[in-house]
């Protein structure tokens, strides 16, 4: 029985022994924990199932010594653990290692092995010989390599935020009490950058808040106060930037957010950041006095910049001026494109909207001119200027608009008195022909007076009884000598005419000086609201003529005609034409005031003028002229309005001839 | 005396066609001619004794003619002027009439309004000599007078009485009759109302 008993108890024991074996085993697997036996005599180790596994083997997959443990540990880990747990040994100290052991597939674990502190500290702890020393070691090992790299990743993160922040001059605080409790000593935790921003050393702790509010500068304390005061009773948000003064006297500017902590409805803490923005503030403050002085610099010239899409009519900046300039109020918001657009004079829109379709076709810069009406009804002169980035949606631009009126005024005021110059020149012209004419009247008027004096003796002589036949010849002679007299100064006037302007018959293409004197007239004829406009013969021949003289033609006849649509703005026609007789006809019509309905021809004479500057000289110039070239001139009221003047010229072929 | 003395007219015109023309529609009326080139020249030369009158150009080289005109009674020397001009203005014939032009014609002239206008200025130039010699030949006769006979002769036209007349100078009154006898007879004169003309003529200063 007692054997049986014992045996059955035995059994029990062995069941037992073996369940709580495979227990352990279980929690040694589920823990990662395995345990471990070494005979310091023979070098055998002996490993549970999870040692074998922390090593990556099969559980009991062969016996294990020292060496092959040994060579198991992670190279660089070997010496310093064996000559540490020798050392251990030598000391009686429990051996208690972290070491990094490599698993046969090459995986490097780390594992933490110890002698609990309850065999080591109990005889029976490590089995020991006759001479004390120790035989046998026992021991546990854990796998701590996930730990291991959490606390690697922990430190790495910890790392990071602390350099982030060092980095980012900001810092990060926390208050439990600020909410809770008020008082001058309320505590408060800093991080490590907050202490760098303030200037102040860690080693001291945080200040409490009459300290704290002893680092604010003078200018800001009161309102920082405030600040507190109010997060402490309502409990809410703060966001402020605030200047600091360091204990070394050095300013900064410090931006510091909090914000309220709730856990389930309940106040917990106040948690913020502490951020050193003043290069961010320096760099504001200069950015907010740079738009200063350019929105001065805008105000001063009259100029305002603006950003936008053309095509879209989409706004994104237009500056204060520019809405000044069109007289709306930049106070009061963003102005459409259209507000602006249709301040634009529907007289100067057609063409500044051709100019910009072009420019955005084409993805050009654009600098157009163009009137508006100010809301308060003034016409301004603008000049805007516009450049497209070909990085940049089609028909975006950025630009400048410049109220360039005064300048164009002082552009008038400066045409006026070229005009006035140009009028005064005329004048002297005229006075000067003036002083010809009575030249020449005294000089011709002199023989032909003593002539028909001469005549009147001369009839006289005759009339007497008896006729005195010798006195009334030598009268009659002298008649001819007088007559002659005034043909003589009538052939030196021309002769020095003809010295003056030797002809120059040369090949000339109408075309030219036409192109040329519409050139030169087209500022005079803009100014009166003319058109000059020009309808040429196709294949218009060349003509053998005096190239100056020609000029002067067509000066004389286009200046009559501005000069007849003058004040009422109008049309101005060259057209040429060809005879079937080869002549080259050309036609210079206005649709001006028109001729004067009698004594048509009478207006080629020379001194006959309708103007009152006029020298009436221009058409019995150009006659001479056009005569000198084998055509004539003449001229035709038009169907409608004004005169048409014609003149013709042989064409080349025929002058050759 | 007078009367047979041929009229001259003097011609200044720096022009010579229009002088010899003028010259000779002077001469084809029976009129004599004088012709200068300058005004200098006409000055050089004598010309008084008979009636005559000036045709003057109011362009000349050196000096214009009414320049001309202005010396000319500067040197007291009265002949009538006619201005002629290739070119004149109003105010320049104004200027001329005011300084006592008889005329102002533009060339070319009609020859019958320079022949009118030479006639009325001979007409005057005539009037005027006449008058001068009557003058002068009334102050001859007046410095023949002894220094009683003019006082007598001032009394006389001052309308006094031989009476009176006595009493003034204190003589008796048959003294002044003879004075007043010789003065009449000296002075040529008809009657007391032709002496009192001659007085006025001879711009005698009144008594008292």
């Amino acid at each position: 029985m007692a054997n049986e008993d014992v045996q059955k108890t035995l059994a029990e024991l062995s069941r037992d022994l073996q369940e709580s074996k495979a227990r352990l085993e279980e929690a040694q697997r589920v823990a990662h924990v395995g345990h471990w036996e070494w005979d310091l005599e023979t070098d055998v180790v002996v490993w549970s199932d999870e040692t074998y596994r922390i090593f990556g083997l099969s559980p009991q997959e062969r016996p294990m010594d020292l060496a092959t443990v040994r060579a198991m540990v992670h190279p660089e880990d070997r010496e310093s653990l064996y000559r540490g747990v020798d050392e251990d040994l030598v000391a009686g100290v429990r051996p208690d290692a972290e070491f990094r052991i490599v698993r046969p597939n090459g995986e490097v674990r780390t594992v933490h092995s110890v002698t609990p502190k309850r065999w080591s500290s109990m005889p029976g702890d490590a089995k020991r010989d006759a001479s004390g020393r120790p035989y046998k070691l026992f021991g546990t090992v854990q796998d701590i390599t996930d730990r291991k790299r959490a606390e690697e990743a922990l430190k790495q993160s910890q790392f990071y935020l602390s350099e982030g922040q060092r980095l980012a001059h900001m810092g990060s605080w926390a208050s439990n009490d600020l909410g809770i409790r008020w008082s001058d000593d309320l505590g408060i935790y800093w991080s490590e950058e907050v202490y760098k921003i303030y200037g102040l050393d860690p080693q001291n702790g945080a200040p409490n808040l009459k300290q704290y509010l002893a680092t604010i500068h003078p200018d800001d304390r009161a309102s920082m106060a405030e600040t507190i005061r109010v997060m402490h009773e309502q409990r809410c948000a703060c966001d402020v930037t605030k200047r600091i003064v360091r204990p070394d006297g050095e300013v900064r500017y410090v931006r510091c957010v909090g914000v309220p902590v709730f856990e389930a409805g309940v106040f917990k803490a106040f948690h913020g950041t502490t951020i050193d923005v003043t290069e961010h503030e320096l760099l504001t403050q200069e950015l907010r006095r740079e738009r200063a002085y350019l929105t001065e610099a805008q105000s001063l010239t009259h100029t305002g910049s603006w950003a936008c899409n053309l095509l879209t009519r989409e706004i994104f900046h237009s500056s204060d001026e520019n809405a000044r300039l069109y007289g709306f109020d930049p106070s009061q918001g963003a102005i459409p494109f259209d507000r602006f657009y249709n301040a634009i004079l529907a007289e100067d829109e057609v063409a500044l909207r051709a100019k910009l379709e072009n420019a955005i076709r084409g993805g050009a810069d654009y600098d157009v001119e163009f009137r508006i009406r100010r809301t308060d009804g003034a016409i301004r002169f603008l000049r805007g200027i516009g450049h497209h980035n070909p990085s940049q949606e089609i028909g975006e631009y950025i630009g400048i608009t410049m109220d360039i009126t005064e300048r164009k005024r002082a552009e008038e005021e400066r045409e006026k008195l070229r005009q006035l110059e140009a009028d005064l020149a005329h004048i002297n012209r005229v006075n000067m022909m003036g002083e010809l004419a009575a030249a020449l009247a005294h000089e011709i008027r002199q023989p032909i007076a003593a002539s028909i004096t001469s005549a009147n003796a001369c009839l006289r002589w005759l009339a007497r009884d008896p006729p005195d036949l010798e006195r009334a010849r030598a009268a009659a002679t002298r008649i001819e000598q007088d007559g002659n007299r005034a043909a003589d100064v009538i052939n030196h006037l021309r002769s020095f005419y003809k010295k003056g302007t030797p002809p120059e018959r040369e090949i000339v293409d109408l075309k030219d000086i036409i192109r040329e004197m519409t050139a030169l007239l087209r500022k005079e004829a803009v100014r009166h609201s003319i058109r000059i406009h020009s309808e040429l013969h196709e294949d218009m021949p060349n003509v053998l003529a005096d190239r100056v003289q020609l000029q002067q033609v067509f000066m004389n006849l286009m200046l009559n005609a501005i000069d007849a649509m003058k004040d009422i703005g109008g049309k101005l026609t060259i057209s040429s034409r060809l005879t079937p007789e080869g002549q080259l006809v050309v036609s210079i019509s206005d649709t001006g005031v028109g001729l004067p309905t009698e004594n048509t021809e009478q207006i080629f004479d020379a001194f006959h003028t309708t103007k009152p500057q006029g020298t009436g000289m221009g058409l019995a110039i150009t006659r001479s002229i056009v005569e000198a070239h084998g055509g004539r001139v003449w001229a035709t009221a038009n169907q409608e309005a004004g005169a048409t003047f014609h003149f013709t010229l042989a064409a080349k072929a025929e002058a050759d001839a | 005396m007078k009367s047979a003395a041929v009229p001259t007219v003097f011609i200044i015109d720096d022009d010579r066609g229009m002088r010899q023309a003028i010259h000779d529609l002077v001469e084809s009326v029976g009129l004599r001619a004088e012709s200068f080139a300058t005004g200098e020249a006409f000055l050089g030369t004598r010309h008084t004794g008979r009636p005559s009158c000036l045709v003057l150009d109011v362009r000349l080289p050196q000096m214009s003619g009414l320049d001309f005109q202005r010396r000319l009674a500067e040197t007291g020397m009265q002949i009538p002027v006619i201005f002629v001009t290739a070119h004149g203005d109003i105010p320049m014939s104004v200027r001329a009439l005011k300084s006592g032009a008889v005329e102002f014609l533009t060339k070319p002239f009609r020859d019958q309004d320079l022949l009118d206008a030479i006639q009325q200025a001979l007409q005057r130039d005539q009037t005027a000599q006449e008058q001068q010699a009557e003058i002068h030949d009334l102050q001859e006769r007046y410095h023949a007078l002894t220094a009683r006979e003019r006082e007598v002769m001032t009394l006389v036209v001052s309308g006094r009485l031989n009476k009176q007349i006595a009493s003034e100078i204190g003589a008796s009154e048959a003294t002044v009759k003879v004075h007043r006898g010789h003065v009449m007879q000296k002075m040529q004169a008809g009657s007391v109302v032709d002496l009192v003309r001659m007085a006025d003529k001879l711009k005698l200063p009144p008594c008292k």
